[in-house]
């Protein structure tokens, strides 16, 4: 029994750093209709970009993430302005395509600038947990998903209430109606992909403190992302929060009672079953 | 047509005038060539983007490595037995997915085929993770003629999809669904039919491989990142035409090989910049930029991009 409740904290916790990747990729996709193969990559380099913060500025990790979010909020402003505006309207084969080349351009940049190294982000208090009773609670991961929880609440806050996050909503439900009100497409589309990356490069930070990162971590998270967003939905970063800890949590459970090599089928078949049953997500509309 | 029976009869004929490395490019880059023309049946003319097409070339050389190595039958019941199974998959597993469209499409296949990968490494009659060795054939001009001769079997089915009922039904479903159902096609059966047919030639190309490689295990042969070359094979050559999605891969497989040869380190990055580029350059493939250049001129690039641009 004790097991078992370990077994679902770690999920919880997982759960709830999976929520924070897979936010950005619902973002982007939900609003600018671009499915991002890159969005692993660029949690990726979120995570070095933490890294090289803390390891020759000494800046704290968690301290540290609104300059990593700011960091990658420019690249994917950029990215979006300077590329992926060019083939918008462009059949969907293309859009998958040339955000699959920029992730292979950015995993091979980050090999040549970072090496192929394991690194962790490791602050003193890396090893430090709080023991509750039968359970013990890693102090980095749960820093990680409170920080992601936050993270996730707050851009469903910013959706709603702000005259940015309204003009994203706008857009993402017409495009040339929104242009009527004065909404400029160009920079709101780079804004958006902006905001996306900027959470998945946050959310490398966070994944820094918890696991081990190299330039290859990028497509395995790109795929979990998915999984997180069609099983969560589309249009509600709460649907993303459940989608998250519901494949933390199966994947902890799946490997404590099925075995560890058996997750990926458990997450990836649910994702398909998903897809089969409710294409729009557990939470999302009816289509 | 008489420049492709010239092209093809060179092509036959590289065992007898080529080097063992150029045999084993060959090997390699006209494989690929099935999986793009394989691909261009379900992705090209019906218009549903599978990124599940490296499932049908795991389970072909899963077909000839349970064979060969675990039952000792011999290669050709091999191929009939990784056939069968693509099939068995494409049936079973094709009629839910195709349900779905777009993007939607396009995860599941992938999701499909991370769980095969993760389902296959632990069979035991599959070698789980460890994998399985086949009866060595030092035959490298055998397998390349294999490979040809699939390459043209695949071409020419493709070929004859543009002048029949079946490859009308196809792209009338890629154009509009809604409109080909109303008209009387019935789309799930074509829908299906076009997905197993693309596994037929996938499973085949893997089988090939397998007994050419002696060697299969899960990572490799159901190595995800192959959906994505044969899909931008197919693309970069000209989706939805009969010669594109060959003139892709090969070309593209030339320039991959001869990078990698000069620039080792720098070859997939490179390769990746060449993605992207040609995405936003030339969004139809080669096929089309051949056709318009001569008229349009250097104007072509930039009318691409002005037209899917925001």
């Amino acid at each position: 029994m004790d097991l078992l409740g370990q077994v679902l904290i770690n999920g919880t916790l997982l759960g709830g750093l999976y929520a924070m990747m897979a936010l950005g990729l619902a973002l982007v996709w939900g609003v600018l209709n671009i499915v991002n193969l890159a969005h692993g990559a660029f949690i990726m380099l979120g995570a070095y970009v933490s890294l090289y913060l803390f390891t020759y500025l000494h800046i704290d990790p968690f301290l540290g993430l609104p300059i990593t979010a700011a960091v990658m909020f420019a690249v994917g402003y950029c990215v979006q302005r300077g590329l992926l505006n060019l083939i918008v309207r462009a059949p969907m084969f293309n859009t998958l395509l040339i955000t699959f080349g920029l992730e292979v351009v950015l995993t091979y940049l980050a090999q040549l600038a970072f090496s192929a190294d394991f690194r962790t982000i490791n602050p003193t208090y890396a090893g430090d947990s709080i023991v509750l009773g039968p359970v013990v609670l890693p102090l980095a991961r749960l820093l990680a998903f409170g920080v992601a929880i936050a993270l996730t609440v707050g851009m469903w806050l910013f959706l709603l209430h702000t005259k940015l996050g309204r003009a994203i909503r706008a857009t993402a439900q017409n495009l040339v109606a929104a242009r009527l009100y004065g909404v400029e497409p160009r920079h709101l589309y780079a804004v958006t992909f902006g905001i996306g990356i900027a959470l998945a490069g946050a959310a490398g930070g966070l994944y820094g403190t918890v696991s081990q990162i190299n330039p290859y971590i990028g497509a395995a998270l790109t795929a979990k992302s998915f999984a997180i967003s069609i099983i969560g939905g589309l249009d509600n970063p709460l649907g993303v929060i459940v989608g998250g800890l519901f494949l933390g949590i199966l994947e902890s459970l799946t490997a404590l009672y099925i075995g560890p090599t058996y997750a990926d089928v458990a997450s990836f078949g649910v994702l398909v079953l998903v897809l089969i049953v409710r294409p729009t997500g557990l939470l999302g509309k009816a289509a | 047509m008489a420049l492709i029976l010239a092209a093809l009869a060179v092509l036959a004929a590289v065992p007898w005038f080529g080097s063992d490395v150029l045999i084993q490019f060959g090997i390699n880059a006209l494989l690929l060539a099935v999986l793009a023309q394989g691909w261009n049946i379900i992705g090209g003319y019906t218009g549903y983007a599978s990124f599940g097409n490296s499932v049908f070339y795991g389970l072909g050389s899963y077909g000839v490595g349970i064979a060969m190595a675990q039952w000792h039958l011999p290669f050709p019941v091999g191929l009939v037995f990784g056939v069968a199974l693509a099939v068995t998959f494409a049936v079973l597993l094709g009629i839910p997915v195709l349900r779905l469209r777009g993007h939607y499409f396009a995860i599941a296949t992938l999701a499909l085929a991370q769980v095969m990968t993760a389902i296959v490494s632990n069979v035991g009659l599959a070698g789980q993770n460890i994998g399985l060795v086949l009866p060595p054939l030092n035959n490298d001009p055998l397998f390349y003629e294999l490979s040809l001769g699939l390459l043209v079997l695949a071409t020419l089915t493709v070929f004859w999809l543009t002048r029949s009922r079946f490859g009308f039904g196809l792209i009338a479903i890629r154009e509009n669904e809604e409109g080909a159902e109303v008209m009387g096609v019935n789309t799930t059966l074509y829908k299906t039919m076009a997905f197993a047919l693309s596994g037929v030639f996938s499973a085949l190309a893997g089988g090939i491989h397998a007994y050419w490689v002696t060697f299969i295990d899960p990572e490799s042969a159901f190595d995800i990142s192959l959906n994505v070359k044969m899909i931008i094979m197919a693309v970069f050559g000209g989706p939805g035409t009969i010669l594109g999605p060959v003139v892709g891969a090969l070309s593209l497989s030339a320039i991959s090989e001869f990078l990698s040869s000069e620039i080792t380190s720098l070859a997939s990055l490179f390769f990746g910049i060449v993605v992207v580029v040609a995405v936003v350059l030339m969004p139809r493939g080669l096929a089309d930029m051949l056709r318009r250049f001569r008229k349009t001129g250097w104007r072509y690039f930039a009318e691409n991009i002005r037209t899917h641009r925001l």
